[in-house]
């Protein structure tokens, strides 16, 4: 390894153990951090890569308890016998949601919150404030209020905030969870960029084939809290299973040769069919009389067969357009029909008779003390018979792995288990449609690709729509893609037509993927999408 | 994401002045109404509020819901206190002599009774009440659409609480919408679940059982989130210090003015009080 002695990061040994828990989340882990270097922090969900983040940054032991041992030293000193003020000033932290770490109302009281803590000069801290803002370009949004600002823009103003302090050492805890892949890839440019300045990265983020591309010096990757590889990048691909962890396509392709090709996804829908399921007819909407349309005149049909996927910025109208489809917005102009009824006419409730849609956020709707009650509430509320209910809570658990979990209440789960219990939830009502707003946010790769694979392979749906940032999943599964970008359809047709069209792509702040590249590369043998694996017989 | 109350700038009278003065003349405004239970007394102090609610520049639309939410509590208080079981503040000793209606309910079997005796006397009580509340409600709805959220946690600072209370207070005070929203994005996840509020019937605790599906999320969410908020303050080293508080308040002469009158009001009302004016008046003409 390198000289450890300059290291300013150096983790030994270390193994931590809640104090609500009998398993430690991470044990005997070693490594170091080096000046002005990018590493990726790699692994599933739940592998313990937020309790190492807490061991550095002081939050264990001072917030949460435990058994700790080994240690972890930061500039030479052990983090526990720092004081908060210190261990700040060296180790920043940026949450992996910005909406939860943003504290201020306005930019500048939001970046200048750390310094006012510390107690200095207001000119000193207006000073810093304004050298940040301008380092990360966004001194144009000083005086604005932090609520209106799009997602990739307060993550930034959440960096400023920390980076306002000049640490010398940056966690990164998953950021780019929420960002569309335009804003991703800047976010990922301005880490490369901060470590070239000086700053050492530690990122943590299990969208590993994206960070690759910033060429990070080194990887640490975990499963279930144990270090499984320590090195460069390289090593990284052939080490890991890639059907766990995404890896770039050409990576798989390389390795899926020698393996089992993996069995051919069939999708269980109807074929498609002329009779419209969901008609947008000339949709306008505007939240309130006197704010500006966030939809245009949006025009657009769901048919049985359809498998959409929703792709466009944060901000750009995604999730807005899918809740006319149930009617819980209902038109400013025009009107949408389900199964040919206006949306005005009917309930949220009768619509939810044909049409399952799966919020973005599983905390937003879980209560029930069980599982099993959790996934029972809907169809009940349908009034459907308890025989099918029991029946179709056993298919909804079976599909997203989580069979095991039945008995346990929803919200001691991880926020991964939450998310497949709400779609599991709105798959126990038995929808001939189905809608998902961001279904694979803070699952990790195999568990999202798997309950994909179910719920497309499930008889039962006429059509399904979700909402993604994350092209791959367009790619592999979409039939039919919608661009939307500022409130309107930009492109609306089979993926090989709207996602070769890279300039528009770009517009709407989508980019396209190792995977895309390569499936665009070789469509002319293959005739449609496939995943990476499924590629290999085809390359050459 | 805390989000902020409905503020923006409307260039009005009430915005010039410094924030901590409006809240000292509200606090002692408000100790100046609780002397008083003379309607007569009370209607002075309504007009007061109201007059101060149109120089903030709000209209009606803007602050309908809020009004809706005062209207929902005064109802109920009204209501239930005054009207149904004559307790809460002065009602308990009021009972009055001149019925307007009287009714003995017995319940079956456990033998229970319970008797209505609407009085002129109580029914002139809630109307009092009624202006009363309405006052409070107008002088302090005013601050959260007309104060600039920046100023929150310098305000409180500025009246002499601590750093950590004053920025605590700043976030409680957006708490508030911040619940508001939460709830309807709750309330949109479980209708699109076939869940509809409009249907919740039973008796009350049946149907405070099945407000779970709205109640449990919201609360939850405001928990977690809540830890989140925390390590993220902790990690920016908040409390450690003597903070520095970027936003600067300086008061100016109708500062001084504004806090004046509202300390003369509330002199002038103890002094009333003192001399036994402002005590509960029902008008002559309806005990005839």
């Amino acid at each position: 390894m390198d000289k450890p002695e300059n290291a300013w990061l150096e983790v030994e040994g270390l193994t931590f153990r809640y104090h609500t828990r009998q398993e430690p989340a991470i044990q005997d882990l070693s490594f170091d951090l080096q000046p002005g270097e990018v590493m990726l922090l790699a692994g599933a969900s739940g592998c313990g890569k937020t309790t190492l983040m807490r061991c550095i940054n002081g939050l264990i032991p001072k917030i949460y308890r435990g058994n700790l041992e080994g240690q972890v030293r930061v500039f030479g000193k052990r983090v526990n016998e720092m004081s908060m003020a210190e261990l700040s000033q060296s180790v920043g932290t940026l949450l992996q949601d910005p909406e939860r770490q943003i504290v201020g109302s306005y930019v500048l009281n939001e970046v200048a919150f750390g310094l006012e803590n510390l107690g200095l000069p207001r000119g000193e801290i207006l000073e810093k404030v304004d050298r940040t803002l301008e380092y990360l370009g966004i001194s144009y949004l000083r005086d604005r209020e932090v609520f209106n600002i799009s997602g990739g823009e307060k993550q930034k103003i959440a960096l400023a905030g920390i980076l306002v302090m000049e640490p010398r050492i940056l966690l990164l805890d998953e950021p780019l969870a929420s960002l569309d892949p335009a804003s991703s890839h800047e976010a990922l440019q301005l880490f490369r960029r901060l470590a070239d300045d000086g700053i050492s990265v530690l990122l943590v983020e299990h969208r590993v084939d994206e960070v690759l591309a910033i060429q990070p010096e080194r990887v640490l990757y975990l499963e279930q809290g144990k270090q499984v590889y320590f090195g460069d990048a390289q090593g990284l691909l052939d080490v890991v299973d890639y059907r766990r962890v995404k890896l770039p396509a050409r990576a798989v392709l390389r390795r899926a040769r020698d393996a089992e090709p993996p069995p051919e996804l069939q999708p269980a829908l109807p074929p498609r069919s002329a009779q419209p399921l969901i008609d947008f007819q000339g949709v306008s909407f505007r939240y309130r009389p006197e704010l500006p349309d966030v939809l245009h005149e949006v025009n657009f049909q769901v048919h049985p067969g359809d498998v959409i996927a929703v792709l466009g910025a944060n901000g750009a109208g995604k999730t807005t357009l899918v809740k006319h489809a149930l009617g819980l917005l209902k038109p400013t102009r025009g009107q949408v029909l389900l199964e040919g009824k206006d949306t005005r006419k009917l309930t949220v409730a009768q619509a939810a008779h044909t049409l399952g849609y799966v919020f973005q956020s599983p905390t937003q709707m879980l209560y029930a003390p069980t599982v099993e009650e959790e996934l029972a509430f809907g169809p009940r509320n349908l009034s459907h018979p308890p025989e099918q209910i029991r029946k179709d809570v056993r298919w909804a658990i079976q599909t997203v792995h989580l069979e095991p979990e039945l008995k346990s209440p929803p919200l001691a789960l991880s926020f991964g288990q939450q998310k497949r219990v709400s779609i599991a939830a709105v798959l126990a009502m038995r929808s001939r449609i189905l809608m998902m707003d961001e279904p694979t946010a803070g699952q990790d790769y195999w568990n999202y690709r798997s309950f994909m694979d179910a719920i497309l392979q499930m008889p039962g749906f006429e059509a399904i729509l979700f909402i993604t940032h994350d092209v791959d999943l367009a790619v592999i599964y979409a039939n039919r893609i919608l661009l939307v970008s500022n409130g309107r359809v930009a492109a609306d047709g089979p993926p090989p037509e709207v996602l070769r069209d890279d300039e528009r792509l770009r517009a709407c702040r989508v980019l396209p993927t190792s995977l895309l590249e390569l499936n665009l590369e070789l469509l002319p043998q293959t005739g449609r999408f496939l995943r990476a694996e499924a590629l290999a017989e085809y390359a050459g | 994401m805390i989000v902020s109350f409905n503020y923006r700038p409307r260039s009005s009278l009430i915005e010039r002045l410094d924030p901590r003065a409006r809240w000292i003349f509200s606090i002692l405004v408000l100790f100046a109404i609780t002397m008083f239970w003379d309607v007569r007394f009370l209607l002075f102090f309504l007009a007061l509020t109201l007059g101060q609610y149109l120089l903030a520049r709000l209209t009606w639309r803007e602050t309908r819901r809020a009004w809706y939410f005062v209207f929902f509590i005064m109802t109920t208080m009204v209501v239930v206190n005054t009207l149904i079981t004559s307790s809460g503040t002065i009602g308990a000793v009021l009972r009055g002599t001149h019925t307007v209606f009287f009714h003995q309910f017995t319940m079956p079997v456990t033998g229970w009774s319970w008797e209505i005796n609407l009085t002129v006397e109580r029914l002139w009580f809630a109307v009092t009440q009624v202006v009363r509340i309405l006052s409070i409600s107008a002088l302090f709805l005013v601050i959260p659409f007309t104060m600039d959220p920046r100023q929150y946690g310098a305000t409180f600072r500025g009246m002499g609480i601590p750093d950590r209370l004053a920025y605590t207070l700043d976030l409680a005070f957006r708490f508030v919408p911040t619940l508001g929203r939460d709830f309807q994005v709750t309330l949109d996840a479980q209708r699109a679940r076939g869940y509809e509020v409009e249907k919740v019937e039973g008796g009350l605790l049946t149907q405070i059982r099945k407000m779970a599906p709205l109640v449990v999320p919201v609360t939850m969410n405001a928990i977690l989130s809540g830890e989140d908020y925390a390590n993220a303050m902790d990690l920016r080293c908040f409390g450690l210090h003597k903070r520095t508080w970027i936003e600067r308040l300086a008061y100016h002469w109708p500062d001084y003015l504004w806090i004046g009158f509202g300390a003369l009001l509330l002199l002038g009302s103890i002094a009333l009080s003192l001399l036994g004016y402002g005590k509960f008046w029902v008008p002559q003409i309806l005990l005839q």
